[in-house]
């Protein structure tokens, strides 16, 4: 069921809004401007490529070519160019990762089932379970070229780790060509600037708590709100806070291990990591995690700007 | 879970596919920084310097700096410290006369005189006082916070001592707290010229005379005294709306010990309202104060109101009551970056304690306590003035403060006799206020 696709404006002190719902996420995009209609063809610009991204590479979507490629594993399914460059950079990504991030571990899902704030069900999986399907894991499996992709049978492609902070990106690349006003790009969190705002101020964006919507863990209740000065570039916040499993008193995450197939111990609850892309922040947010417990030393030592909260 | 990701450099590598996928054009430095209570642990600093000056009376000086610093779990240390200077002339609780008079100066080292018709002021008051304090304030469970703190005063004859403890409780989502504090001091006073006999006369003559030091000792008994304070605060503040909040404080003080002032006299006329002695002021050595307060705030589209009420009532029968009132109008950029304009207005009025009164008669039984001080006495005052401030040098505010202040004594039922009816018996009391602060 899709959530109606329109574009609402809203004028503040010294900018438009334009708010729409894409990817299962409230969108944002800011333009610093006094022209509303430059604000409203912006909105209608970025709202578009944001669903067109969505229609063409969500798993939910039947009609999606994520939907054709995992309906027909096991045969050669063609590609275009942008297709093969997200696939590339998913290898990229699973050779960096040594093999953790993995983009065809999707398929874990049928036997983890998160809870969220609107599922309270739980589902913990038997090891045997999750190792029968670790055999429909594994992106080595794959066999893609800038023409085609093929996936063995039983495996499924999610391009959900980095689907929305792409999006971001190609939503400052499409504002970048209408504009030169100041704008920024929020999909649900993940969000970039085209640059400074007027006057070479920064753009101020407050970081959520991790438990914002939870007050299980430990009882506490963090109310430190973080605000971060956004210059230029991207920011990206991986975490647990919306989805996460309690079995046993222990909290789980949603990232899961794709060599292992369990949920990354140790983790941080939430990492925010400040790159010059979307999906850069993205993709070193979410790597940190896989790291457990040495996620803010992997930070460290690539020397990425970081904010992880425990 | 170890990797052998760190020995690459994931952030080149990463960039580089990065690249590949957007195209050159999105190539960007990501520049940013963060402030968060959090993360952020430096010092914040407020810097004031208060000027007050009542006309031909007593004008003080007084250096303020603040310093506070949040570390990680919302833990806060605050240290304040504050320099004043104090000089010029206070009312020593005679009366005037039409004719000259003269008094010994507290220290007993001289005299000084008042001139027919004015209203006696002793000009001895110099003094520089250093106080220090130090605030800790931490989270003691999820809405549970604590604070405790010590103060720290000094003055060529004070010395105060204090500590304090506080808790304070949040519930129904931090929208309603609760808090219980109480506060304990110890202060010394050691005046120059000690500790003077309460109710007994004045010793005036010649203080270079040979028989002066000894006279002048037998009318002290001891060189320093003391009192011990406890205050306990009960509040509740409750955010009502979006836009307002609301606050209810009960409190309960206890003094005991010494709370004469030494330097103040009261002038024993006959009747015909002629001064005839002076005898050295007597109060009693315990005071219980009551107070209840509420105070409102409202915020509007842009402007903020702040209003609040006071009543106070304690065992000496002094009652009073206090209305405060402020509103906070931001004027955007057009003065100065973010700057506002706060306009005040206080108005105050109390009733005299059961021991005051402007004189003693001749004719009547010495008190068991008595004092002039108008300070005890009935009286009103109001306050007027407005503080400005705006953002300078990165987000610093500097602010001024101007007001205004006018203490009227008024007569609590006491008759005038004789030549007192022509003179001042209840001056006005007018002094001007100047703040100006800066935070960084």
């Amino acid at each position: 069921m899709k959530n109606t696709r329109t574009v609402n404006l809203e004028k503040n002190k010294d900018s438009y809004s334009l708010k729409f719902n894409a990817m299962a996420s409230p969108c944002e995009v800011i333009i610093q401007t006094s022209d509303e209609e430059l604000a409203v063809k912006l909105g209608k610009l970025v709202s578009a490529e944001v669903w067109r991204i969505e229609d063409k590479y969500s798993r939910y979507d039947q009609n999606s070519l994520c939907s054709a490629i995992n309906n027909n594993a096991g045969q050669s399914v063609v590609i275009d160019d942008e297709t093969f460059q997200l696939l590339s950079f998913a290898d990229q990504c699973y050779q960096l990762s040594d093999g953790l991030f993995d983009i065809t571990s999707g398929v874990l899902r049928k036997v983890w089932s998160f809870q969220s704030q609107y599922n309270s069900k739980t589902n913990f999986p038997s090891a045997a379970q999750i190792n029968t399907t670790l055999l429909n894991v594994g992106w080595n499996k794959i066999n893609f070229d800038p023409k085609q992709i093929t996936l063995a049978k039983g495996m499924e492609i999610d391009f959900g780790g980095i689907g929305k902070e792409y999006a971001v990106d190609r939503g400052i690349i499409v504002a970048k060509e209408l504009t030169n006003q100041p704008v920024l790009v929020n999909l649900g969190g993940d969000l970039a600037v085209t640059g400074a705002r007027l006057n070479n101020e920064t753009w101020q964006v407050a970081i959520e708590p991790p438990d914002i919507d939870s007050d299980l863990v430990n009882g506490h209740e963090k109310t430190i709100d973080m605000i971060v000065s956004l210059k230029s570039g991207a920011l990206a916040t991986s975490g647990d806070s919306k989805r996460f499993l309690i079995h046993k008193g222990k909290r789980y995450g949603h990232i899961l291990n794709a060599k292992t197939g369990w949920p990354i111990s140790k983790a941080p609850r939430s990492i925010t990591v400040v790159a010059p892309q979307c999906i850069q922040a993205g993709i070193l947010a979410t790597f940190a995690l896989l790291q457990g417990c040495d996620a803010e030393e992997f930070l460290t030592n690539q020397e990425i700007k970081f904010w992880a909260r425990r | 879970m170890k990797s052998k990701i760190d020995k690459i450099n994931i952030k080149s590598a990463l960039t580089v596919a990065t690249v590949a996928l957007l195209g050159t054009s999105s190539l960007a430095q990501a520049e940013s920084s963060s402030t968060s209570s959090v993360q952020d642990s430096s010092w914040e600093f407020d810097s004031a310097f208060l000027f007050y000056s009542e006309v031909d009376r007593v004008s003080a000086g007084e250096a303020i700096l603040n310093a506070k610093k949040t570390f990680d779990n919302d833990e806060v240390l605050n240290l304040k410290l504050t320099i004043d200077t104090l000089t010029g002339a206070s009312a020593n609780g005679a009366v005037a006369q039409p004719t000259v008079q003269t008094f010994t100066r507290p220290s007993g080292n001289g005299q000084y005189d008042i001139a027919a018709g004015d209203t006696p002021l002793d000009d001895t008051f110099h003094d520089t006082r250093v106080q220090l304090n130090g605030q800790w304030t931490q989270p003691l469970a999820p809405d549970y916070t604590v604070s405790g703190g010590f103060h720290l005063s000094k003055e060529y004859d004070y010395l105060s001592l204090g500590i304090n403890g506080n808790i304070a409780v949040d519930f129904d989502r931090k929208n309603s707290t609760f808090s219980a504090g109480f506060s304990y001091f110890q202060d010394t006073f050691t005046p120059e010229g000690g500790i003077p006999n309460p109710l007994t006369s004045m010793l005036i003559g010649n203080s270079d005379a040979s028989t002066w030091d000894d006279s002048f000792a037998q009318t002290r008994i001891g060189s320093e005294d003391d009192k011990t304070t406890t205050d306990i605060l009960l509040g509740f503040t409750q955010v009502i709306n979006r836009r307002m909040l609301m606050q209810f404080n009960y409190s309960y003080s206890m003094v005991d010990g010494y709370l004469t002032d030494p330097f103040k006299i009261l002038s024993v006329v006959n009747n015909t309202g002629k001064t005839q002695d002076y005898l050295y002021e007597s109060r009693p050595d315990s005071r219980v104060k009551q107070s209840v307060f509420a105070q409102s705030l409202y915020h509007f589209d842009s402007s903020v109101l702040d209003v609040s009420y006071r009543y106070m009532w304690d065992d000496w029968e002094i009652t009073s009551h206090t209305i405060d009132s402020r509103f906070r109008i931001p004027l955007g950029d057009g003065f100065g970056k973010e700057s506002y304009i706060q306009p005040h207005l206080r108005i105050y009025q109390q009733s005299a304690a059961d021991f005051y009164r402007p004189f003693i008669t001749d004719d009547e039984a010495l008190p068991a306590f008595a004092s002039a001080d108008y300070r005890i006495g009935e009286m009103t005052a109001i306050t007027v003035g407005f503080k400005y401030g705006m953002l300078v040098n990165n987000g610093h505010e500097l602010s001024f403060r101007l007001e205004y202040y006018r203490q009227t004594p008024t007569n609590a039922g006491f008759d005038e006799p004789g030549v007192l009816n022509d003179v001042e018996l209840y001056p006005t009391v007018d002094a001007i206020i100047g703040q100006v602060t800066y935070s960084f």
